[in-house]
């Protein structure tokens, strides 16, 4: 390349075009993947188990399959961003690093407790307290991860998303397995599916 | 050059305006390995240093290098200053075209 060639107006703007959309396509996490993939796994997951729970009587628990598949898509999608995350990453240091590992620590520590509250109550909680617990906690706590990572990447669709996620996961409360299931697999994954299409509309619209 | 137009010249150029508007897509707070960014603009290690001394010393960029021998990192990022430029080079930009686009002239 040429050091210090001019450029014309036209082949400015080309260049401010070209070097901003590659440097989004290669140093920004793609959100509406990472949407789509957790989005993914709440419809077809989640909607495998409210299947298989509907009209149970009495309430006998989701089929083996179906939780099968809830981890299978869980893996997939945590392989998937995992990927995406470290391509986009690669080389980058300070602030954002810092936060990531923040929610990342969060996540797990959420998740450690949440498999701990589901293990003390299992023998002693009613059937819609622990379909409470183990089928809408882990999307409060999504909710709730959502809040603080849009509260440290300054993330108004991410802020959307999480209090969404919250007010969907604290209505279960009370409600039958199969309600709880069907509520977090339509308008959990729905809100993710609908965040996807959000974040990519406005990318398309900034670049 | 391009002084007279409006358009800051230490950013008129090809490689710097596009190391200054890849280093502007990172948060704020954040900084880039010298690797990663020649790897995205495919230039050859002389000839980025060249362009981020130029715009180091125009306060637009900070590189910092940490570490030694193989663990070495030096690593880039744009200040406040560099992303004021950049937005005002942006909006010159515009204006420029824009005037192009109305009048029919092409001021370089």
């Amino acid at each position: 390349m040429l050091e210090d060639q001019d450029m014309s107006l036209q082949e400015a703007a080309a260049v401010v075009h070209e070097a901003r959309a590659r440097a989004r396509r290669e140093l920004v996490i793609s959100a509406p993947l990472v949407y789509t993939a957790w989005g993914l796994v709440l419809l077809i997951g989640y909607g495998a188990m409210w299947l298989s729970v509907r009209g149970q009587h009495p309430y006998r628990g989701p089929s083996g399959v179906s939780i099968a598949a809830v981890f299978v898509l869980a893996g997939f999608a945590v392989a998937a961003v995992l990927v995406i995350a470290s391509r986009a990453v690669a080389g980058i240091d300070g602030q954002s690093v810092r936060h990531r590992r923040i929610i990342i620590a969060t996540w797990a520590i959420g998740y450690l407790i949440l498999l701990s509250v589901q293990a003390a109550i299992s023998g002693s909680a009613t059937t819609r307290t622990y379909a409470f617990v183990a089928f809408a906690g882990p999307l409060l706590l999504a909710g709730l991860i959502y809040i603080l990572a849009s509260a440290l990447g300054r993330n108004r669709p991410a802020f959307a998303l999480g209090a969404w996620l919250v007010i969907v996961s604290a209505s279960c409360a009370g409600q039958a397995p199969a309600t709880i299931l069907a509520a977090c697999a339509l308008a959990g994954g729905g809100a993710f599916l609908l965040i996807a299409v959000i974040e990519a509309r406005l990318g398309a619209h900034d670049s | 050059m391009t002084a007279e137009n409006g358009l800051d010249p230490v950013i008129h150029a090809p490689a710097r305006l596009r190391v200054v508007v890849t280093l502007a897509t990172l948060r704020d707070g954040d900084n880039l390995s010298f690797t990663r960014l020649q790897e995205l603009l495919g230039l050859t290690p002389g000839n980025l240093i060249t362009h981020l001394r130029k715009l180091e010393d125009a306060g637009y960029v900070t590189t910092v290098k940490s570490g030694s021998g193989v663990t070495s990192r030096t690593s880039v990022s744009l200040s406040e200053q560099g992303r004021q430029a950049l937005d005002t080079y942006t909006a010159v930009l515009r204006q420029l075209l824009d005037s192009v686009s109305v009048n029919g002239t092409s001021p370089h």
